[in-house]
């Protein structure tokens, strides 16, 4: 297996206390993960450290072999905003902004035109099933639908990998696998890899491969037959 | 748990209500401390004023109904005042005579004793200013021997130019009354001052206000959230609006305490404002302990009542404050106020110019002053909508959707702005225009002084006046010229009793003159000599015939051609001094006359220049506090809506977005209705100002490139609010996805 990113003895302390304590990971393009395990695991900080929004006390972290974890806040911002996509719980959507300009938004911080991004982003919105809601504030749109906002969001500039942190945490078992799908569904469609953060052991089943983690480290790495 | 105990419970724990408190507490106490301070500003020149009620005989003296003043049986003093100059600084000159024993004479605070005749006391900066010139200059002026100083408690201010003259009744310039005593009593204070204390305090109290409102914001969102919380675990509305209270109770009561301890600073800083000529003693400021308390209790009950009030959503329904929710658009009749108040404020000014009644103009200039907060958050909003059609980068779309979303909020920072804006505007249109209508009238030219005399004494000033230039080295002369009611056919005309040489130098006339003496008047027709009698005109022809002198408004007649008891009706004595002269001359004059008032261009426009400098200082300093005040109320605000949007931020942080794209979204939300508004007070206030203008004079009002500085104020909140936007995002930075 090629690794698109990995991680090599990652440490990460808040004061006296191990967040990780040593962690390798390797993902492969297009692959799609679930990082699994207790509250306090680490799982959430392995997510932000892979993804370059906190710095790591220690180790190494190389997306398509170029090592990541040494640039700069700018350089990371911009490695964020170009080869990664984000979903947070609860959406985190812009609260004054339309279901097509937060999809928008990442594409026009690129670069984009304006004509361009809202294409891009009404095209997408078509795709997770929000066609004809476009224009609702996500104040107007139910926890659901701000999660396939948010997914339409990540995913409409093509990024080589996806975080998703607890996607599934404000929302019913229902609502929750039919997001997952979607997820996963619009990864598989771009070729991105998937990196799901999850306490929730049925979301982690629906995923191929799972990877268990305790007191900062890796506990085991399962994957589906 | 009570509600006091729970506000405390938070404050100790929570980072956030910690600062907001203490910037609740700091506006509050920035808001007790200038209302103590403007409210002492009536008091403190009513003390000003009974400091020197001595030196304004004509306050004390009684008066008949011809003018004439009455003398009281029981005066024992005989009292003049007259004003001098020096250096562009005004001298005040008391002259005074005992007419009993000196001992009998009632003094008043600051004057232990009334020297000798022939002596004075003078204030320490006349003491020092004359121990800096010749006696030609200055002390000879006086005519008497300074053998003590005056108490700072008989000064208007420290640095008051003043002189006590002693004389004996039968030395005393003319125009003295004589007064039961050279005392104090009780006087108003000045309206111009209490007026703009007034005005400063609307003008500054509403920024503090917003500053307030600004600071309890910060935790706005949060403290919503728990309360509504709270509501939905069962309390009542009453238990909630206590909790608010007891919170905001805490930072408002904590801040009036600290604006009284700090408010003597403020006075002391207010110490140094000149006004009326001079700075101010440091007891001039001194409130009443009934008002400092009253200012104490109210501006915290006003804090909390705001706070309280801004709690309605919350309390009447819980669920809303915890969701999102959106807001019901602004009513387009909002943009209604300003033309309605510009009506009637317009209307009110014909009405007043009719009628003489100004209360229905200055209610609709407070109406016209309130306008912009209704229609400012439209404007808002409007803006915002233009920036959503428009944009084509996130920075401005992210600021427009915030603009249209809520623009109240964005509003508020700049409202203590628009007011002192507004005010600032008003007082920028009216003050050049008052400027170019200042003046004052002369027969003479500008550079002359001179004085009144009886026709009796006129040539004995001269006389010793020539004795005293001579002997200061000085080449001018003094020249009576005496004052003729004439007439020209059917045209009446001042005629001065002078030769043409001199007229032509004293006088601002332009005529060739004959070697010979000769009679010069606007045509060739004969003069009449006219005088009034027992309500009678009695005219006496003038002998011989007048030069013409085409566009002389006057006549002149040279001394040598006046015949016997020719009706004069004054005479003044002149001097054309240079300007390095002026001074000594201005002495010879004074010593000459005994202390007669001499007149000249610096007496008469001294009263306008001191009062419009007065203005404009009291503007520009208002203005400039009340622009520091927005500007923080702006820049806290602008916190404030990164804290509350912290979560989306740091999302968005976290997904690249850079934080100068976020920071450029922030300054242009923070940034643009501070100028819009204050471009929109600017022009009311214009509007006010040429209004009240035109209520005192029919020419037009100057527009002075001045009025470009509230645009200049505007950006420099916006500036101010701006800055904030980068720090405030970096922190949120440091960790996007942390909890709040």
């Amino acid at each position: 297996m090629t690794s698109l990113l990995s991680g090599r003895g990652l440490v990460k302390r808040y004061g006296d206390a191990y967040a990780l304590a040593g962690v390798d990971i390797d993902i492969a393009a297009g692959e799609v993960l679930a990082i699994v395990g207790p509250s306090g695991s680490g799982k959430t900080s392995l997510l932000h450290v892979l993804a370059g929004i906190l710095k790591a006390d220690q180790g190494a972290i190389s997306l398509g072999g170029q090592r990541i974890d040494q640039l700069g806040e700018t350089k990371r911002s911009e490695l964020r905003r170009s080869e990664f996509g984000f979903v947070f719980q609860s959406g985190m959507l812009v609260a004054e902004l339309t279901a097509e300009e937060n999809v928008a938004l990442p594409l026009l911080l690129g670069g984009r035109d304006r004509t361009m991004a809202v294409s891009t982003a009404r095209n997408w919105l078509g795709r997770v099933g929000l066609a004809g809601k476009e224009t609702r504030r996500p104040g107007e749109l139910s926890g659901g639908e701000a999660q396939r906002v948010a997914i339409a969001r990540a995913i409409a500039h093509r990024p080589k990998v996806i975080f998703a942190d607890e996607p599934t945490g404000a929302l019913d078992t229902k609502t929750g696998h039919a997001t997952i799908t979607t997820l996963m569904g619009a990864a598989r469609e771009t070729g991105a890899a998937l990196v799901i953060v999850t306490h929730d052991r049925d979301i982690a089943a629906m995923v191929p491969r799972t990877v268990s983690i305790r007191d900062g480290r890796i506990e085991h790495s399962v994957v589906a037959a | 748990m009570n509600s006091f105990q729970l506000a405390l419970r938070v404050l100790r724990v929570d980072r956030r209500t910690q600062v907001s408190t203490t910037l609740t507490a700091l506006g509050v106490a920035v808001a007790t401390g200038l209302v103590l301070l403007l409210v002492s500003l009536p008091f403190a020149t009513q003390a000003r004023a009974e400091r020197t009620l001595w030196q304004n005989p004509s306050s004390l003296a009684s008066y008949d109904s011809s003018g004439a003043a009455v003398t009281s049986p029981d005066a024992t003093v005989s009292v003049t005042t007259s004003f001098d100059q020096v250096d562009g600084k005004r001298i005040t000159r008391v002259d005074v005579a005992p007419l009993r024993d000196s001992g009998q004479v009632e003094l008043p605070p600051g004057i232990d004793r009334l020297p000798a005749p022939g002596e004075m006391l003078q204030s320490p900066e006349l003491a020092s200013l004359a121990s800096s010139k010749t006696p030609a200059q200055l002390a000879d002026r006086f005519g008497a021997k300074p053998v003590g100083l005056l108490g700072e408690d008989a000064l208007m201010f420290p640095e008051q130019l003043v002189a006590l003259v002693v004389h004996t009744p039968d030395t005393m310039p003319p125009g003295a009354v004589e007064l039961p005593r050279l005392a104090s009593g009780q006087a108003e204070p000045d309206p111009l001052l209490s007026l703009l204390a007034g005005v400063g305090v609307v003008v500054l109290l509403v920024p503090s206000l917003v500053l307030v409102a600004s600071a309890s914001r910060l935790t706005a969102a949060r403290r919503e959230r728990r309360l509504a919380a709270l509501r939905l675990a069962g309390a009542t509305p009453a238990q909630v609006t206590a909790m608010v209270a007891a919170e905001t109770g805490i930072a408002a009561v904590a801040g009036a305490v600290v604006g009284m301890v700090v408010s003597p600073v403020l006075h002391a800083a207010a110490t140094w404002v000149s006004w009326g000529g001079g700075t101010w003693l440091a007891h001039d400021f001194v409130l009443p302990w009934y008002v400092t308390l009253l200012v104490a209790l109210v501006v915290p009950v006003l804090v909390v009542g705001a706070a309280v009030a801004g709690l309605r959503r919350v309390v009447n329904t819980p669920l809303m404050a915890t969701g999102g929710h959106t807001r019901k658009p602004l009513s387009a009749v909002r943009l209604a106020a300003v033309p309605v108040a510009a009506g009637l404020f317009f209307w009110t000014l014909m009405s007043s110019s009719t009628n003489n009644s100004m209360v229905p103009m200055l209610v609709a200039l407070g109406f016209l002053m309130w306008s912009p907060t209704l229609v400012g958050p439209w404007v808002t909003s409007a803006l915002g909508g233009v920036f959503t059609k428009v944009w084509r980068k996130p920075a401005l779309l992210l600021a427009g959707r915030r603009l249209r979303d809520d623009p109240k909020s964005a509003y508020r920072a700049s409202a203590g702005v628009v007011l002192a804006v507004f005010a600032g505007s008003m007082a920028l249109t009216l003050m050049p225009s008052f400027e170019r209508e200042a003046g004052y009238y002369s027969p003479y030219r500008d550079s002359v002084l001179y004085l009144n005399t009886g026709k009796e004494q006129a040539s004995g000033v001269v006389e010793a006046a020539d004795e005293r230039m001579k002997r200061y080295g000085l080449a001018e002369r003094a020249v009576p010229v005496g004052q003729l009611n004439m007439r020209q056919g059917q045209e009446y005309l001042s005629g001065y009793v002078v030769s043409c040489a001199d007229a032509q130098v004293l006088l601002p006339v332009r005529v060739s003159c004959r070697s010979a003496p000769a009679v010069y008047a606007p045509s060739g027709a004969a003069l009449d000599m006219y005088e009034y009698s027992d309500g009678e005109e009695k005219m006496t022809p003038l002998p011989g015939k007048p030069v013409p002198a085409a566009g002389l408004g006057v006549v002149l007649i040279d001394p040598a051609l006046l015949p016997a008891g020719a009706p004069m009706s004054d005479v003044d004595v002149a001097v054309p001094p240079s300007a390095g002269s002026r001074e000594a001359a201005r002495t010879a004059l004074l010593a000459a006359s005994g202390g007669a008032q001499v007149i000249s261009k610096e007496t008469e426009l001294s009263d306008q220049n001191t009062q419009l400098a007065d203005l404009r200082r009291v503007t520009v300093i208002g203005l400039l506090a009340a622009s520091l005040l927005g500007g923080l109320s702006a820049a806290i605000a602008t916190a404030g809506s990164v804290m509350d949007r912290r979560r989306t931020f740091g999302a968005l942080m976290a997904a690249g977005t850079p934080v100068r794209t976020l920071a450029r979204a922030l300054r242009a939300e923070a940034a643009l209705p501070a100028l819009v508004a204050t471009i929109g007070a600017g022009a009311l206030g214009t509007f006010a100002g040429i209004g009240l203008f035109g209520l005192v004079s029919k020419s037009a009002p100057v527009l002075s490139p001045w009025l470009a500085a509230p645009v200049v104020l505007g950006a420099l909140v916006a500036l101010l609010a701006a800055s904030v936007c980068a720090p405030a995002l970096n922190r949120v930075r440091s960790e996007p996805l942390a909890d709040e």
